[in-house]
């Protein structure tokens, strides 16, 4: 596993980049802005560390470049401040995680590995399925060229249907699937989750089958 | 005295209104006074110049008397009207003088009619009126008075004045009533300041309005100008203060990564006195940030910061729902797109962050924020045993600093940012099974 550290204090890098090589990650060191940008705009990461308050250039303006260059690895944003604001303009930047200093180094390797496994798990990077695209390592789906950011449970949701292309499938089905055999999740949960989907995606994208369930549309485009 | 403006003013009001009733009082005795004395003069000058046209001279140059007494009162003794006519050599006067004559003039006597006060016969006083006469172009001069007592026209006089000092009392009320509206009507200006004064001194942000009398308005001007500098003080120290609290922040991950290293290095006493003591100082600051996002919050009432709660809510999901415990969670949000609430973005970020992260903590699979009139609600499926402990923690709550970090201080944040926003908070059970928390503020007119 590769991670890109990028943070600017010397003693918690030293620190961080000890305790990452000591669980078995190869770590890069960029202790300012603008080195971390070009490591994380050339090299290929696992995923990335960002501080947020870097020097020469900000942590969010990294980001963006990067999102906008299209590095899809994960990013886990580090920073002073602990607001919503800060978490909500993080997000939004395209940084997957968040965690706020002072941080307990245990719950922040065990952050890395759940985004560096949810990555993993997402294989193929780009399904289409007519109007819509798939981007599984971002857990984008494009319609029309545009992006639409999906949680991971509406993702999961849209994999799925794109996956019984054409056939309807019912809430139950969905459950079991999202949450597990023998899920005990009732039909007005999914019914919620889909209406979520649909305002994302276009109402018209999923149809209900009254009495059986639901059906994606696009694949008969 | 000095303590009361109004009572100063109208004091002096009434005072000075007192003085120049009194003066008119007088005034008006005096000019009433003269004008009855003029009146009668004139029917003296009348009884006068009729008994002038009854004189004649005879042979031997002594003024005589023709004719009948004109006035039946000038033949009734000390009826009050009298004449004498006095020559060199002999006086000449009505007989309801009888034994008594009118004093003769002492200065030179005037060829025109004049008149004066004198100490008279019968009478305390007379009014008596007085001319040089000359009948013939060669005959004696002569002398003409006439004279009645001046008891109707003192009578009349202070009849008079005890009317005109009820009048001019009635009127010192009437103008005493009107100036007490007067001086509470020009002193109304300074008790809306005082309630302006008070908003002001609640909230930093607020500013005195300018809809004030010319004189007041350069105080205001001056009062806006010192609150300005009071709330741009203020911001700097609680940009400094959460600045200093920031900057705390890396090197308390150092601390830890320093604390780290000592325990690796077998000095596990002194590693756990280090965290307990980056606990204690990470605590405290996360305490003073919250004081300060307060107290930006309570500044912000006064201004017109809102948000629109859709767009709110949906950016706080976008981060939960990438959370471990929130992507398994579906959030369903059914939110007027239109409903704008009056509190400032961020506050509103943390209020539903915190609440909707807590939702998603304890949802089964469901989170669901519903738009109410003037607010939220946040519904989840959990196991709804929470209730009590929400309202202890969110509402009653302990006070910020034994919170702690975590979990509880994400709550006591919301309470705190509630409370300055002017909003309010409401427990249920939720339908989806859970709890329900309902947020509202009052709409800002």
């Amino acid at each position: 596993m590769r991670v890109l550290l990028a943070e600017d204090d010397p003693d918690l890098a030293d620190d961080l980049k000890r305790q990452f090589m000591a669980v078995g990650f190869i770590t890069d060191l960029a202790t300012d802005g603008e080195q971390a940008w070009y490591c994380g705009d050339i090299e290929d990461y696992d995923i990335a560390i960002l501080d947020l308050g870097l020097p020469k250039l900000d942590g969010l303006s990294i980001l963006r470049r990067w999102r906008s260059g299209g590095r899809t690895f994960p990013v886990l944003i580090l920073t002073a401040r602990g607001d919503w604001t800060e978490k909500v303009e993080g997000i939004e930047a395209g940084a997957d995680d968040y965690l706020a200093k002072p941080f307990q180094l245990g719950e922040l390797i065990a952050r890395m590995r759940g985004l560096i496994r949810r990555a993993a798990g997402l294989t193929s990077p780009l399904v289409s399925l007519g109007s819509l695209a798939l981007d599984t390592n971002r857990m984008v789906v494009e319609i029309q060229g545009v992006s639409v950011r999906l949680s991971a449970l509406e993702y999961r949701l849209i994999d799925y249907l794109v996956h019984q292309a054409g056939r309807v499938v019912s809430a139950t089905e969905i459950a079991e699937h999202l949450y597990g055999f023998g899920d005990q999740t009732d039909a007005n949960t999914i019914e919620a989750l889909i209406a979520r989907v649909r305002r994302k995606i276009g109402a018209d994208k999923i149809e209900t089958r009254r009495g059986l369930g639901y059906r994606l549309t696009g694949a008969h485009e | 005295m000095t303590a009361s403006l109004r009572l100063r003013l109208l004091v002096g009001a009434m005072l000075a209104i007192f003085l120049a009733l009194a003066l008119a009082w007088v005034g008006l005795i005096f000019l009433f006074r003269n004008h009855a004395i003029e009146r009668e003069v004139r029917i003296l000058v009348r009884h006068a110049e009729r008994l002038v046209a009854d004189v004649t001279i005879n042979s031997s140059g002594m003024p005589q008397v023709h004719g009948e007494q004109q006035d039946p009162r000038f033949t009734e003794i000390a009826s009050g009207l009298y004449w004498q006519i006095s020559a060199p050599n002999t006086v000449l006067h009505s007989p309801s003088l009888w034994d008594q004559s009118l004093p003769r003039p002492t200065d030179a006597i005037s060829k025109r009619w004049t008149h004066r006060i004198i100490p008279g016969p019968y009478a305390d006083h007379l009014l008596i009126v007085t001319r040089r006469v000359q009948i013939g172009t060669d005959g004696p001069i002569l002398i003409i008075q006439v004279a009645e007592p001046d008891t109707d026209i003192e009578q009349s006089n202070r009849e008079f004045g005890a009317q005109l000092a009820v009048s001019l009392f009635v009127l010192w009320v009437v103008l005493a009533i009107a100036a007490y509206m007067q001086v509470t009507l020009g002193l109304r200006p300074l008790v809306r300041l005082r309630s302006e004064m008070d908003r002001l001194r609640k909230s930093p942000a607020a500013r005195l309005t300018t809809g004030y009398p010319a004189e007041i308005l350069p105080l205001i001007t001056a009062i806006n100008a010192l609150a300005e500098a009071r709330e741009s003080d203020l911001a700097r120290a609680r940009r400094r203060a959460a600045d200093l609290a920031h900057s705390l922040k890396t090197p308390l991950a150092v601390l830890s990564a320093q604390s780290r290293k000592a325990r690796t290095s077998g000095a596990v006493i002194a590693a756990d006195g280090l965290d307990r003591a980056i606990a204690v100082v990470g605590a405290a600051l996360e305490t003073e940030l919250t004081r300060a996002r307060s107290a930006a919050a309570r500044a912000a009432v006064e201004t017109t910061a809102q948000s629109i709660a859709f767009t709110m809510a949906e950016r706080v999901i976008s981060v939960i729902e990438r959370t471990e415990r929130g992507e398994n969670i579906i959030f369903d949000t059914n939110i007027p797109p239109d409903l704008v609430l009056p509190v400032a973005e961020e506050d509103l970020a943390e209020i539903l962050g915190a609440l909707t992260e807590n939702a998603a903590h304890h949802a089964r699979r469901h989170v669901r924020l519903v738009g109410v009139p003037n607010g939220l609600r946040i519904e989840d499926d959990g196991p709804g045993i929470a209730l009590d402990r929400m309202e202890r923690a969110v509402k009653r709550g302990q006070r910020l600093d034994e919170a702690g970090t975590g979990h509880g201080l994400g709550l006591s944040i919301v309470r705190d940012l509630i409370e300055a926003t002017e909003g309010d908070v409401a427990f249920d059970h939720s339908e989806l099974g859970g709890l329900s928390v309902t947020l509202t503020w009052t709409p800002r007119v």
